[in-house]
């Protein structure tokens, strides 16, 4: 059974003459275990369903069901409560928290209010698995690019959520930062996976590849996928 | 230029346009500012001038002299026997009058009945008496009070009805209901109706000076040729206004003080406002200069955007401070007959208005200036003002033990802007201090009343007993000390007039009343006085002078002058005394004996009124006209009080507001991963005991160590005023900055969760 269903998703932006429907019926589902790659060129529309996905926004028509929530119909603080549970993010600029330690960071959707309470012994666990012992302690800044995304992979976990969101997780990585990151994603048993990306090292870790072009989502084979960046 | 500042006023117009909702913040603590210092200005203004205002206005003679009713040639005699004396005038003053206008009526009137020559004061409304019949003018006050317009007219008891044709102000006195109802009517009307009189009888007469330089040797004169004056008081111009200056002198500071840290609260908050404003914006102004925008274009734009804010609500909040303080401070000096300050005050309140405008204005500019300095490619990198990363660094293979909730969370945000955060939680702890002194002092006034200890009395009970008892009574279980206190009456040798409340002591009189000293010593020997302020003001005696006094029984008392002690009691017209000198004097001043009675510290005074007898009464606070002033200068303490405590939640909300727009992308990261409301309240309530927490250990610090000490001493000269804040003041003031602090964290989160979270992740 799906952990994530998006059926018949539609999304307008921008008003007047710049008005442009960048999802037109989009649907989708993932599987608990299951790499999704979502890839597009800058502007298809990538980034705007994964926020679909994740209930950052709202679809304009289609439904979401995660977790078996439709997400939807969910007024903000239930939605802040499945984004809470159920959902992690991972976002290209890591977004890690200045004032915040590596290990006060992934330790951080665990001490939101509802959170579960194993968020601690689960940060300590991901922080050692994820190789980040020693520089757990250290503030953002001193940190590679590398570290960051790995931190905030650990930090998506914590809650320990079905559903893992990655919007161009190796965007900002050279090529071997990145690799790790997409095996660490690769590695994420039991959930759902979806990436957004353009680049084609992160389709070729995907379980299913899906093409995003004028706003309609298809599955292509990662050779046709290849073919496409390259042209 | 005229296409540049076309071009920059297209800019700001639209910058304004797009954020709205922040400048419609930036613009209420603009309008905060203004409105507090324009109500600063205002009751500064009126209280510290109105005096020399009302003084002018109604030509206040140098000298008043009452007595008791004599021949008006005889008086005039006298007056022009004097130096200097530039002009006169005599009248008779009628007291105890029947004054009866509509429903109102007074049987304790002052009918002044005026002469020729300058009547010492000013027609605020309607004409001054002429010569016809049946008219009277009637003081402002006295109008105000019965709602009396001009043309209605007034039952005068033994005059009949009178028709009303001016209303008057004269600082010489406080007017109705302070006072008793005052009106003038003319004597040569009077003359017209009753038949003239070849020489008039007259109790009164007003002196002006060609040089009042000169006033103390015309009063020496004046006393030493005033044979034949019965009843003889003076009163002079600077006499008069030393209760008020006094009394208003301590508002005034306060409120200046008061004005300043708001001005000073807004200056920082907007400076740090505007700062984040084109911190968030930085990206926008490399885009501007990649473009070719001039440095000087993007400064003047965003000068121009803080002026659009900034001028309409510095207008609405000086408009809403002379709204707020003008209407009861017009009734305060209608209280005091003194004018409003009318035009006069606009110049500085242009002033004011100006400064309102021109901080934000300059606070805008100066991170424009130095946002746009910088070269565009690093400007469009989203390079930072200041610092990129925050102080502290974490050594390798350290694992921090995580303790950062929300809260600490909030704390480390806030903190991240370190001079913001100390200028910010030093204008609240400076606010959060004079919020203190201002409630500490209004309930020193509220003492003066209730309070005998605020007057330097130290004794808490009086009893109706023989001297002999003392003894008796100082073996009363709770008693620390009792002694015979002897009060009398007497009046000046020399002017045969001056009323002096005469106060005795056998021994030490500070043990059971010490009132402090202003100038010279306390007494030491049986030829020593000690004077009030009030009484060496109105007879100009200082240290070294004589005090000659006539008592009761007709016996004359002669002490030396040690010192001068400050006193609210009956207006500072005291003298104590030794008793032994007394009794001396006037054996029957022992009739006037009754025990004074000092309680220890925490003794059951009732168990000790009730052993004392019936005749046992507490100990009173103070008398005198000073008393209904000073609570009206205690509800605008209160007031004032109340609108710093909205600078202080301004200045919460406007902090808050700083460090969600600062930290946009950390809330939305936050709310992402399943933060809703409470949680960033958590965030937002941890920015704010960051700030609250030092604010209000400096503001209690501030008050007990600082500001009260100094301001009691500054008020020495006036009463003994204990100016600690009380531990119940300090637990209002402290929960009244936790509720502002919990109104700014509920009000700002709820902005800040209905942006959209996407748009935040987004942010610079």
């Amino acid at each position: 059974m799906p952990v994530l269903e998006a059926r018949g998703i539609v999304k307008t932006l921008g008003v007047g003459r710049a008005e442009r429907r960048i999802l037109d019926d989009v649907s989708v589902d993932v599987e608990a275990g299951e790499v999704v790659a979502v890839l597009g060129r800058s502007g298809s529309g990538k980034s705007t369903l994964l926020h679909l996905l994740g209930g950052l926004d709202r679809p304009d028509a289609g439904q979401i069901l995660l977790a078996g929530r439709d997400i939807t119909r969910q007024r903000p603080r239930a939605l802040a409560k499945t984004r809470l549970r159920h959902v992690g993010f991972v976002f290209q600029s890591f977004h890690l928290i200045e004032e915040l330690s590596g290990e006060e960071n992934v330790l951080l959707p665990a001490r939101l209010p509802g959170a579960g309470r194993d968020g601690e012994r689960r940060a300590r666990r991901l922080i050692g698995e994820l190789g980040l012992t020693e520089i757990a302690g250290r503030r953002p800044h001193e940190l590679s690019g590398g570290e960051q995304q790995r931190l905030a992979i650990a930090r998506a976990l914590v809650n320990d959520p079905e559903v893992v969101l990655a919007d161009e997780p190796t965007g900002n990585l050279d090529q071997d930062n990145g690799a790790t990151v997409l095996a660490l994603l690769r590695n994420l048993r039991r959930r759902a996976v979806v990436i957004v990306t353009h680049e084609p090292e992160a389709a070729a870790i995907a379980d299913r590849v899906l093409h995003l072009h004028d706003g309609r989502l298809r599955a292509e084979t990662a050779a046709e996928v290849t073919l496409w960046e390259s042209a | 230029m005229g296409v540049r500042l076309r071009a920059a006023l297209r800019d700001a117009r639209h910058g304004v346009r797009a954020r709205r909702r922040r400048s419609a913040l930036t613009g209420l603590g603009i309008a905060l500012a203004a409105a507090m210092l324009v109500a600063a200005l205002v009751v500064s203004d009126s209280l510290g001038f109105g005096f020399d205002r009302a003084a002018k206005a109604a030509d206040l003679p140098d000298i008043i002299v009452r007595f008791d009713p004599v021949s008006s040639s005889r008086v005039a005699q006298h007056i022009t026997a004097l130096p200097d004396v530039a002009a006169y005038s005599l009248r008779q003053e009628v007291t105890s009058v029947g004054l009866q206008a509509g429903n109102q009526f007074a049987g304790n009137g002052d009918v002044e009945v005026v002469g020729a020559g300058p009547h010492g004061y000013a027609i605020v409304a309607g004409r001054d008496l002429s010569s016809r019949p049946g008219e009277v003018v009637v003081e402002k006050g006295l109008a105000d009070a019965w709602g009396l317009k001009l043309g209605s007219t007034m039952d005068i008891d033994g005059l009949g009805e009178q028709r009303i044709v001016g209303f008057s102000e004269s600082p010489d006195n406080v007017s109705y209901p302070l006072a008793v109802p005052r009106v003038y009517v003319s004597a040569t009307a009077l003359d017209g109706r009753f038949g003239a009189q070849a020489n008039p009888q007259v109790n009164l007469a007003e002196i002006w000076l060609r040089d009042p330089a000169n006033l103390n040797e015309v009063l020496v004169q004046a006393r030493a040729t005033s044979y034949g004056l019965q009843g003889l008081r003076f009163v002079t111009r600077a006499g008069v206004r030393v209760l008020l200056d006094q009394a208003a002198g301590i508002v005034i500071d306060l409120l200046v003080a008061l004005s300043l840290i708001a001005l000073a609260t807004a200056g920082v908050l907007l400076a740090a406002s505007a700062r984040a404003e084109v911190q968030r914006r930085l990206r926008a102004i490399g885009v501007r200069r990649a473009v070719g925008a001039s440095r000087g274009h993007l400064v003047l734009v965003q000068a121009l955007e803080s002026l659009f804010v900034a001028a309409p609500a510095a207008t609405v909040g000086a408009v809403a401070g002379v709204l707020a303080t003008y209407g009861p401070t017009g009734r305060l000096l209608v209280l005091l007959n003194e004018p409003a300050p009318g035009l006069a005050l606009a110049p500085a309140l242009i002033a004011a208005w100006l400064a309102a405008i021109a901080i934000p204005v300059l606070a805008a500019a100066w991170p424009a200036w130095r946002a746009a300095g910088r070269p565009p490619v690093a400007l469009l990198r989203g390079g930072d003002l200041v610092p990129a990363h925050p102080h502290g660094h974490g050594g390798p293979g350290r694992f921090a033990t995580p303790r950062a909730g929300l809260t600490v969370l909030g704390a480390r945000l806030a903190g991240a802007r370190r001079t913001r955060l100390i200028a910010t939680a030093a204008t609240l702890g400076f606010s959060t201090a004079f919020v203190l002194l201002m409630l500490a002092l209004a309930s020193a006034l509220n003492s003066l009343e209730t309070d005998p200890g605020a007057l330097g009395k130290r004794y808490q009970l009086t009893a109706n007993l023989p001297a002999s008892a003392a003894a008796h009574v100082r073996t009363i279980p709770g008693v620390q000390a009792a002694a015979p206190r002897y009060e009398t009456q007497a009046v000046d040798s020399f002017s045969l007039g001056e009323t002096i409340d005469v106060i005795a002591y056998p021994g030490n009189h500070t043990i059971f009343e010490a009132p402090p000293l202003v100038s010279g010593r306390r007494l030491r020997g049986e030829h020593e006085a000690e004077v009030g302020l009030g009484l060496s003001q109105a007879l100009g005696l200082n240290p070294g002078a004589t005090l000659a006094i006539q008592l009761d029984s007709g016996a004359e008392l002669r002490l030396r002058v040690a010192g001068v002690v400050s006193s609210l009691d009956d207006d500072g017209r005291v003298a104590y005394v030794p008793a032994g000198a007394l009794l001396a004097a006037d054996p029957s001043a022992s009739g006037e004996e009754e025990i004074a009675v000092r309680l220890k510290p925490g003794a059951n005074a009732a168990a000790v009124t009730a052993a004392l007898g019936p005749s046992a009464t507490p100990a009173t606070g103070a008398i005198g006209r000073g008393v209904p002033l000073v609570a009206v200068l205690r509800s605008i303490l209160r007031a004032v009080a109340i609108v710093d405590g909205l600078v202080c939640l301004y200045a919460l909300i406007q902090a808050c507001a700083l460090t969600v727009q600062e930290r946009r992308r950390t809330v939305s990261v936050l709310r992402a991963f399943g933060a809703g409301g409470p949680a960033v309240r958590r965030l937002l309530a941890g920015a704010v005991v960051a700030l609250v927490v030092p604010a209000a250990i400096l503001g209690v610090v501030l008050e007990r160590l600082v500001l009260g000490p100094a301001l009691a001493r500054l008020a020495a000269s006036y009463v003994t005023l204990s100016l600690g804040a009380s531990g119940l003041e300090i637990a209002l003031v402290l929960a009244g900055l936790a509720l502002a602090g919990a109104v700014a964290v509920v009000w700002v989160a709820r902005q800040a969760t209905r942006e959209n979270v996407i748009a935040g992740l987004g942010a610079q």
